[in-house]
């Protein structure tokens, strides 16, 4: 029964061990001193920027790193959850996704880097396997439908 | 003579199942007699594209000069007025309430609990934000109209204090019919319990349906309770329900507070105005919430077929809390005897077609006063007086006197068709035969080829009949059954359920709905004015990202406010799937051709997988 459960808290984990490995390579690609020039003329430093397309690139790895640094970790305590807990979890997964995707569409908009991609169609899936039955079937066990309190139509008399 | 015996008749049968009405505390205004209402307004008519004018001043009123409406010409509508408190008298009554120690109305004062903005959606809260700004420019009762009302019913009650109603028997389709129409001098639903509409005059209505047996005994079946505009089956409750609560024989109604409509539980209820949709917004939301509930089988137990989609709703509350004065027999105030409304009708209640308070040319109608009990505010008879028991949907009910009689009725019917149907079967069948060995005999012979095909056609034809026969045939002898165990169930005294009719039943919200945390409150009225500004901050300061940060504070009211209203899951859920459709279509829009390729190798190795499983087993 928690098979399905525990799959998605190991998916959940791969995702978070993507996301590293992007924010990774990307921080890996930066040529630290083209990036900024720093200079100690009469007990002032200065910095200047040498390189555009580097800072462009600094800029995009700094950016993931704020966008994806709190959805990671989301995730991360998600996938623990589901491994661990086995019903722990799905918010905590959902809310990740979404902001997963959110971040992805604002880079998609701006600068469309080829990570964005990936990132994308893997929180396809995921959002398809949260909302799957038998996923559901196992986090929303004992969870009680609010009602909706509305009763009536009138027209106010 | 027959007259008096009548009414004497009707009044002993009304007052014998007269109802106890239990109403909110903070409740100003009691069922009371029409005709010192009457004495002390004064009639207007407004013609149209015309200026009001004063037909009788106040105090030379009468309910026998009411019917007179000398001007009553096309379009033109008569209406009553609240005389204006004078001043003095005014005054008085502003001072006296604020040391609340006269008059004594009311006894205790209201409190609202939680706000209604709390229990609805940002859509809501706005489109009632709109409500009351379009309340300002359209037709509505002034402010001052609920103090003239106030003194006037407090005068009234300083004299006598008196509950009266206004009470009606008509027999209608073995049905007897007890109106019991209760007059209100205003209704301050508005003004003073947050509500929709305020209006002069209230004629409000419960009506309980007896049965007569043969020795003339009567027996309470039925109750219907007027709330707001509602008819049919769903306002009725059978006397047997559990919800229709009772006092010593007599139906228990809960009045809400000043909107007065009627119901059969205590508690809050929440009344929805609705306002059509663009025919076009309707078809989209309806087609989207299908395909969420019913194509995807998504969270399918909170889908429901009957949410009309065309209709856009601002919630309101209507305080049903019986906690205030209970008016009634063995109550905390008895009924006077009823003003009766029988044949020969009082003029009052015939003749005068037009409002019972103020005219404001409201389009919605909702604070134009309302018409008398057998009139609508259009001057045409009222369903309820010429139709009660159509008007609560038992039109279609037996009596329990009658139940045996309209099923041996029904059976005797059936039985003389189905006698017809075997007829008609037997002697089609005897023709089917007939045509099909003629068909046999002329088959494959060239020179009959001609009738053979007409033949067969004629075979098709009759065949299709007889089966359709046969079809009704066993239908009623199915029915048939149903009646006789449905008599026989009957007859051991059994009967259908008891809210077997009820297809929507109005119910007060429950304990937890109405429990929430001053935070949420807060959240509630501020939510909508700090989306505007908010909305007007990201449109000053933030026009080089303006859809990403529109995005964002959208996104970010509308999590907090799920939060709020318990929704979180179902709103994280619409989330993702509308980012996963946004996503998906970059995707397909980027590589398209690459998912194609991919979607028919999978299918190929699909279908290769399955057909290779197949030949190995």
């Amino acid at each position: 029964m928690y098979r399905q459960a525990r799959l998605l808290g190991v998916l959940l984990l791969l995702q978070v061990v993507a996301m590293v490995g992007i924010s990774v390579w990307l921080f890996s690609t930066i040529d630290w001193d083209r990036v900024v020039h720093l200079t100690n003329e009469q007990g002032q430093v200065h910095a200047k920027t040498i390189d555009g397309p580097l800072l462009k690139r600094f800029e995009q790895a700094i950016l993931f790193v704020v966008y994806f640094l709190a959805p990671a970790i989301l995730l991360l305590l998600a996938g623990l959850g589901f491994v661990l807990l086995r019903r722990r979890g799905w918010m905590l997964a959902s809310v990740a996704q979404a902001l997963i995707m959110l971040a992805c569409l604002f880079f998609y908009g701006d600068s469309r880097p080829w990570f964005a991609y990936p990132l994308i169609a893997y929180c396809i899936l995921m959002i398809l396997l949260l909302n799957s039955r038998s996923v559901r079937a196992v986090v929303h066990r004992n969870r009680v439908t609010p009602q909706d309190g509305r009763s009536e139509l009138a027209h106010g008399e | 003579m027959a007259n008096r015996e009548n009414a004497r008749d009707a009044e002993a049968l009304l007052r014998r199942f007269e109802p106890v009405i239990r109403f909110t505390k903070g409740e100003w205004f009691y069922p009371m007699d029409a005709e010192p209402y009457v004495d002390a307004c004064s009639l207007w008519v407004r013609h149209p594209d015309e200026d009001a004018v004063c037909v009788v001043s106040s105090g030379e009123l009468t309910l026998e000069r009411l019917a007179q409406q000398p001007e009553d010409t096309t379009g033109a509508v008569h209406y009553l007025k609240i005389p204006t408190p004078k001043e003095d008298e005014e005054r008085g009554r502003r001072r006296a309430r604020r040391s609340q120690k006269d008059p004594d109305w009311p006894r205790e004062t209201f409190r609202a609990g939680r706000g209604r903005l709390a229990r609805v959606g940002y859509i809501s809260r706005l489109a009632d934000a709109l409500f009351s700004l379009v309340l300002l420019a359209r037709g509505r009762v002034p402010g001052g109209d609920v103090e003239g009302a106030r003194v006037l019913y407090g005068r009234f009650m300083e004299e006598k204090e008196r509950f009266k109603y206004h009470g009606r028997v008509v027999r209608q389709d073995g049905w007897i019919v007890l109106q019991y129409w209760l007059f209100y001098a205003f209704n301050d639903w508005r003004s003073n319990f947050f509500g929709a509409n305020d209006h002069e005059g209230d004629w409000e209505k419960v009506m309980v349906f007896l049965s007569e047996s043969e020795s003339g005994e009567v027996h309470p079946e039925w109750t219907a309770y007027a709330a707001h505009e509602e008819t049919g089956d769903d306002l009725r409750r059978r006397w047997d329900d559990p919800e229709l609560e009772k006092s010593d024989g007599h139906p228990v109604v809960y009045v809400c507070a000043g909107s007065h409509a009627s119901r059969y539980s205590r508690g809050e209820y929440l009344t929805e105005l609705a306002f059509p949709l663009p025919r076009a917004l309707a078809a989209v939301r309806r087609v989207a919430r299908r395909f969420w509930y019913v194509t995807l089988r998504q969270y399918a137990d909170q889908y429901s077929a009957e949410v009309p989609y065309e209709m856009f709703t601002i919630p309101f509350v209507d305080y049903g809390r019986g906690d205030g004065l209970s008016v009634g027999p063995g109550q905390d105030r008895e009924w006077d005897p009823p003003r009766l409304m029988i044949d020969p009708l009082p003029s009052w209640v015939a003749g005068y077609r037009g409002l019972w308070g103020l005219y404001t040319r409201d389009p919605f109608e909702g604070e134009d006063a309302p018409a008398g009990p057998m009139y609508d505010r259009d001057k045409t008879i009222s369903r309820e007086w010429y139709d009660p028991v159509g008007w609560a949907g038992l039109d279609k009910v037996a009596t329990r006197t009658e139940e045996l009689d309209v099923i041996s009725r029904r059976q005797a019917e059936i039985e003389v068709r189905r006698d017809h149907l075997r007829s008609e079967i037997r002697e089609k069948s005897h023709r089917l035969k007939a045509l099909g060995m003629d068909a046999e005999a002329t088959r494959d012979r060239s020179h009959l080829s001609k009738l053979y095909e007409t033949e067969t056609k004629h075979i098709k034809e009759l065949s299709e009949e007889v089966e359709a026969m046969r079809a009704e045939l066993t239908e009623d002898e199915v029915l048939g059954e149903s009646l006789r165990d449905h008599a026989e169930r009957l007859r051991n005294g059994g009967r259908s359920p008891v809210r077997a009719h009820i297809a929507h039943a109005t119910r007060p919200v429950s304990e937890a709905e109405t429990r929430a945390g001053r935070v949420a409150q807060l959240w509630a009225s501020i939510s909508v004015g700090l989306v505007l500004l908010t909305l007007i901050g990201v449109f000053t300061y933030q026009r080089q990202h303006l859809l990403s940060a529109l995005v964002l504070t959208i996104a970010m009211f509308a999590f907090i406010e799920a939060g709020f209203r318990r929704r979180l899951t179902r709103f994280i859920v619409s989330v993702n799937v509308a980012l996963a459709i946004v996503g998906a279509l970059v995707l397909l829009q980027h590589f398209f051709w690459q998912i194609i390729v991919l979607a028919v190798l999978g299918i190929g190795f699909y279908i290769l997988w399955e057909n290779l499983r197949e030949l190995r087993q």
